[in-house]
């Protein structure tokens, strides 16, 4: 672990410095053990938690990589209490990544909570390529995560609050649906990552407008590569995929949003 | 030198030979290939893959797994491929030098015998592992292995339609470990196998629900190790077949504490999904401890526990 910053309320940016990373693309996830190693492996908590893999920069001792993370639960109580130095278990890169949009389209990122962290890196590679509208949602102005970051890559960038603390008043999804008022289907792409209630939300409205949506899903996992089976999601064909393996990335036309937790 | 000397660490588990006596347990290994990206598959002892049924099978709804302190539950309802397509499509991609175990589960006992059947002519797997922990719906959902007489039919009925090397995998949800050993030696099994996962559940107290969608789970990890320690040490007080424990175990000296209570081979379970190297350092743990103890072959601490009399 390089640091372990505090960025206001539960927000917190560890970076790690990984050797031998072979590079990710976006929308992949790291399993991260819950707080740093000891001298002995610890055994509670007992799992690794799935966090998005934020950004990488290459050094010449290896790759640091940026994960945001929010101190929820005791997992992340604990791996907010991690000093520079100490060491974090980590496996991967894993999962799928974004499947990308075309040349002619436009990707509308709509992301909120700690889903802001699965988005950034597909913002930052799509704005060279295509145009790239943001909308981040948090409850408050300091759940927000990531903000300045994504303002920097120069894309078009608005916030929703619900307490109005900052930006737009209200859900993100109103910014959404405002977004694609008057487009054409066939011209934008929707992606999206948060609360499950948040990305159904957008998935109606795709499907109202008539436009693809991905979304990016997370779920309890032991594992993160396809062995446990733990992190089914259901679809709408009446069978399941695992998040890990099969995502965390979906269309969202393909998920049975009613059987999800 | 006691640190350097040569150590034979192979071992017999019911006639099935493994170059060292680490296993990893059905379930959390997939069916193999998926952790060649992590470990030397040629450097454990073997894995018994996931269970296998007659027909595919889709598992339980989420939420699927839960956190419990120093374990986890599950109740993924055995999901998998289905014994056909695991012998056309998943042995094949496993390298020759692997020992393979096939696990078998059914819901009767006809179908364990059809299921059994089809493994038995397939020379890449070694040995088959017989789960009894799945509800039989003939008894109204109690476990086979939970009652003797079902245990024993079942062992009786799969033994006969089988030579290869037959493990069964016993279920610790019952009173008396050492009856259900006994009878699975009495029925000609060549080894068994303990312990399944420990029936178990968990609370959401603000939503007052499971936190399960089944409802009840089972549970694993290095909380059952202890239980699984008392059962391994009981079953090897009543029967001569060899053991392989199971429970918990995250490292070489988890594994000498299963070996010293009477389990001949191990199997390393919920800790693969947390590092999925994990077996080959508790083979690594366990050649170092054999090495202290200053042991010819591991095969000889087999059992050594001092355990003071009644």
């Amino acid at each position: 672990m390089v640091q372990n910053l505090h960025e206001g309320g539960a927000n917190y940016r560890l970076t790690l410095r990984v050797t031998g990373w072979p590079g990710f693309e976006p929308g992949q996830f790291v399993m991260l053990s819950a707080g740093p190693q000891a001298s002995v492996p610890r055994t509670d908590p007992l799992l690794p938690r799935p966090m998005a893999v934020y950004r990488t920069r290459q050094q010449a001792q290896g790759t640091l990589v940026d994960v945001l993370y929010k101190r929820v639960g005791r997992g992340t109580a604990l791996l907010a209490q991690a000093l520079p130095g100490q060491k974090v278990g980590l496996v991967g890169p894993l999962g799928r990544c974004f499947e990308l949009p075309g040349a002619a389209e436009r990707a509308l990122l709509v992301a909120g909570g700690t889903g802001i962290a699965s988005v950034y890196e597909l913002a930052a590679r799509l704005v060279p390529r295509v145009d790239v509208c943001v909308l981040l949602g948090a409850a408050t102005a300091q759940d927000l995560m990531g903000v300045d970051d994504f303002a920097a890559l120069g894309v078009e960038l608005e916030i929703a609050t619900e307490d109005g603390s900052r930006g737009f008043q209200g859900r993100v999804t109103r910014l959404l649906e405002d977004a694609l008022a008057g487009r054409k289907p066939g011209t934008t792409r929707i992606y999206s990552c948060g609360p499950t209630g948040m990305m159904r939300r957008c998935a109606e409205i795709a499907a109202l407008v008539g436009v693809p949506c991905i979304v990016s899903l997370e779920n309890q996992m032991a594992c993160g590569f396809g062995v446990c089976l733990g992190c089914a999601a259901p679809l709408s064909n009446g069978s399941y995929a695992l998040v890990c393996r099969d995502g965390p990335s979906f269309d969202a036309s393909t998920i049975a949003w009613q059987g999800l937790p | 030198m006691s640190g350097s000397h040569a150590l034979d660490t192979r071992v017999d588990l019911g006639g099935i030979r493994l170059r060292n006596p680490v296993l990893t347990a059905s379930g959390t290994f997939g069916y193999g290939t998926e952790f060649a990206p992590f470990l030397d598959l040629t450097r454990i002892g073997g894995f018994v893959a996931k269970s296998l049924t007659l027909e595919p099978r889709v598992g339980n709804p989420p939420p699927r797994i839960a956190e419990a302190p120093s374990g986890m539950l599950n109740a993924i309802s055995l999901e998998n491929v289905g014994v056909d397509a695991f012998i056309r499509t998943k042995l094949p991609e496993i390298p020759a030098a692997v020992v393979v175990i096939a696990s078998v589960f059914e819901t009767e006992i006809e179908r364990y015998v059809e299921v059994c059947k089809r493994l038995d002519g397939v020379d890449r797997v070694a040995g088959l592992e017989l789960n009894a922990s799945c509800p039989h719906v003939k008894s109204g959902g109690i476990e086979f292995g939970q009652s003797p007489t079902v245990l024993a039919e079942l062992v009786r009925a799969v033994r006969n339609a089988t030579r290869k090397p037959l493990m069964v995998k016993l279920s610790p949800n019952v009173t008396h470990i050492a009856e259900m050993a006994r009878v699975c030696e009495g029925e000609g099994a060549d080894a068994i196998a303990l312990i399944n996962s420990v029936q178990a559940l968990e609370v959401d107290v603000e939503t007052r629900r499971p936190l399960l969608a089944n409802g009840l789970g089972g549970l694993s990890g290095p909380a059952i190790r202890p239980i699984a320690l008392r059962m391994v040490w009981q079953a090897s007080q009543a029967v001569s077949i060899p053991i392989c424990g199971i429970g918990g175990i995250d490292d070489g000296e988890d594994a000498a504490k299963f070996l010293l209570c009477g389990a001949t081979a191990v199997q390393v379970g919920t800790r693969n999904y947390l590092d999925p190297s994990a077996a080959l350092g508790v083979v690594e743990g366990l050649e170092a401890w054999g090495r202290r103890q200053r042991a010819k072959r591991l095969a000889d601490l087999v059992g050594s526990l001092e355990m003071p009399e009644p």
